[in-house]
């Protein structure tokens, strides 16, 4: 019997387009998963079986007529609840957006429409992407399904913990300052960071215009590839978006590691910030294991973190607070108190230190982009610990900024987070492989070729 | 530049300059906190690096023109 739970896109993919598997039974499958195991993880904030069974339905009816559309033609989704879908409120998690319903869809989930896929319904998020996990928010937060006291990362909570639980194979998330891949680290899946441009940012809610990426959680970076096929496009009605050609990310994944250069960014996590050993020890063995399969492998420097996290700080809490202001001024008590004061560290940045944050962004991308003359891809710690518990404040403002994705913001590259093992606790262990912008093919290719000398994800959590 | 440390008063009155007059006390020690957080970044930020021509990093095109 199928175990539908943790069939990947594209398996689920090849099954669906041989008529091997019925839509509507792969929809219903993981609908009563949901069901039965949600309440105690809080991964949806609005769960939709009925809108689900509708697109399920219209799928199984095409790909029997012989109209398979791709992919994602009957396979489930979910949307963090800041990317909007027509008809539904996009709440952003917040009392404040409670009654704000979507007029038309966001450009990405046109794009997942269109694909067919199977639209389970909105997931949680910390509150307007950045406040959280909050206790006092009109929804509880998401919980991580490895161990349901533990922190599952944000702020696209509910896409890793739908994802790693076995609720949708894929999930689509937003990455300002490392919202998809703190997720992706804490919850054991597989999250980009796309370079800035390639998927339309057009109805979704924004936290700051020039760091905001929309970007896929799933269970492989094979799936990861064909959903960010999907995802990208130039949009003229996305400001920031690029007419770079994107597409064929997956084209390239058979091709293994041998021969490729790969700088590993070390003082990232054992200098400028140190680590927690257990993490430190699955990022180096990751990194031994490439080398294994042929990889040229050295250290290499860059800016220390802690420039790029000041800059990636300053820009978003600015332009942050320019979005947030009026609503600061008039409904503060409507907020949860995480989002309020995160919120709050951009009411009196000066124009001038903005501008030179900006400034010191081109610099810093420069300088971080001119290392692909010697490399062709990057490896860096993306979380310094494991999951926290959540019900530990101090742990979580603790954790909350020992990270080093921020930096791939500033830069506009791609960053992929990876699985690389599991601490002794049982918690998922990551890292992330990182790029030149336009460079995304290259990295699914490394982690693709990791992915399979290694089987982490094969392993799931038990929800039992 | 130097920053003196802020005082309760001192960001009740800078708060209420920019029209954020309904903050509770509670508010006001996290709008005083995070101001400190990020005062802290601003010193973080290697501005001495930048010459004069260091252009900001612009995501900002005319409509029509290609992007990059």
């Amino acid at each position: 019997m199928t175990d539908f739970a943790w069939l990947t896109v594209a398996e689920a993919a090849e099954l669906l387009r041989g008529k091997k598997l019925s839509p509507v039974e792969y929809a219903q499958a993981l609908i009563d998963r949901i069901e039965r195991h949600d309440g105690k993880l809080n991964a949806f904030l609005r769960f939709t079986p009925e809108l689900a069974m509708e697109d399920a339905r219209r799928a199984e009816a095409e790909i029997m007529r012989g109209g398979w559309r791709g992919p994602l033609h009957g396979v489930p989704y979910g949307l963090k609840d800041i990317v909007d879908y027509a008809g539904l409120p996009t709440t952003a998690h917040s009392k404040i957006l409670q009654e704000n319903v979507a007029v038309a869809d966001a450009a990405v989930t046109q794009k997942l429409r269109a694909a067919g896929g199977v639209f389970m319904g909105k997931l949680s998020t910390h509150e307007f992407a950045i406040g959280g996990p909050s206790f006092d928010l009109p929804w509880p937060p998401a919980r991580n399904p490895w161990n349901r006291d533990h922190f599952c990362g944000g702020s696209s909570s509910g896409a890793g913990t739908a994802t790693a639980a076995g609720f949708l194979p894929a999930a689509i998330g937003t990455d300002t300052g490392g919202s998809v891949r703190n997720p992706a680290a804490m919850c054991g899946v597989v999250g980009i960071k796309p370079t800035y441009g390639v998927v339309s940012r057009r109805g979704v809610l924004p936290l700051s215009f020039s760091l905001d990426h929309v970007g896929a959680l799933t269970r492989t970076a094979h799936d990861n590839a064909l959903m960010l096929d999907l995802i990208a496009g130039h949009d003229p009605l996305d400001p920031g978006s690029s007419a770079h050609a994107t597409g064929g990310c997956t084209a390239e994944l058979e091709r293994g590691v041998e021969g490729l250069r790969i700088g590993v960014i070390r003082h990232f996590y054992t200098r400028d910030m140190e680590a927690d050993p257990e993490m430190t020890a699955g990022i180096d063995a990751a990194v031994r294991k490439l080398a294994d399969l042929g990889a040229e492998v050295r250290e290499i420097e860059t800016a220390p973190l802690g420039e790029y996290v000041a800059c990636n700080r300053t820009i978003l809490t600015s332009e942050a607070f320019a979005i947030h202001e009026k609503w600061m001024c008039e409904r503060p008590e409507d907020y949860g108190a995480l989002a309020r004061e995160r919120l709050m560290a951009g009411a009196f940045v000066r124009a001038a230190d903005y501008v030179n944050a900006t400034r010191l962004r081109r610099k810093l991308a420069d300088a971080f982009h001119a290392l692909f003359s010697g490399i062709d891809v990057a490896v860096t710690a993306s979380s310094m610990d494991p999951a926290c518990r959540i019900d530990d404040p101090k742990a979580v403002e603790y954790t909350y900024g020992r990270q080093a994705r921020a930096p791939f913001n500033v830069t506009g590259g791609p960053a992929l987070s990876v699985p690389v093992g599991f601490s002794k606790a049982g918690l998922p262990l990551a890292m992330q492989i990182v790029g030149k912008p336009f460079s995304e093919a290259l990295i699914y290719r490394v982690a693709h070729a990791y992915e399979r000398a290694t089987r982490w994800v094969e392993r799931h959590p038990p929800l039992e | 530049m130097e920053d003196h440390p802020l005082t309760l008063d001192e960001i009740r009155k800078m708060a209420a300059e920019i029209g954020m007059t309904r903050l509770t006390d509670e508010h006001l020690q996290q709008l005083l906190r995070a101001t400190k957080t990020a005062r802290a970044r601003r010193a973080a930020l290697p501005v001495e690096n930048l010459g004069p021509a260091d252009e900001p990093a612009h995501v900002y095109r005319l409509g029509g023109e290609d992007s990059r």
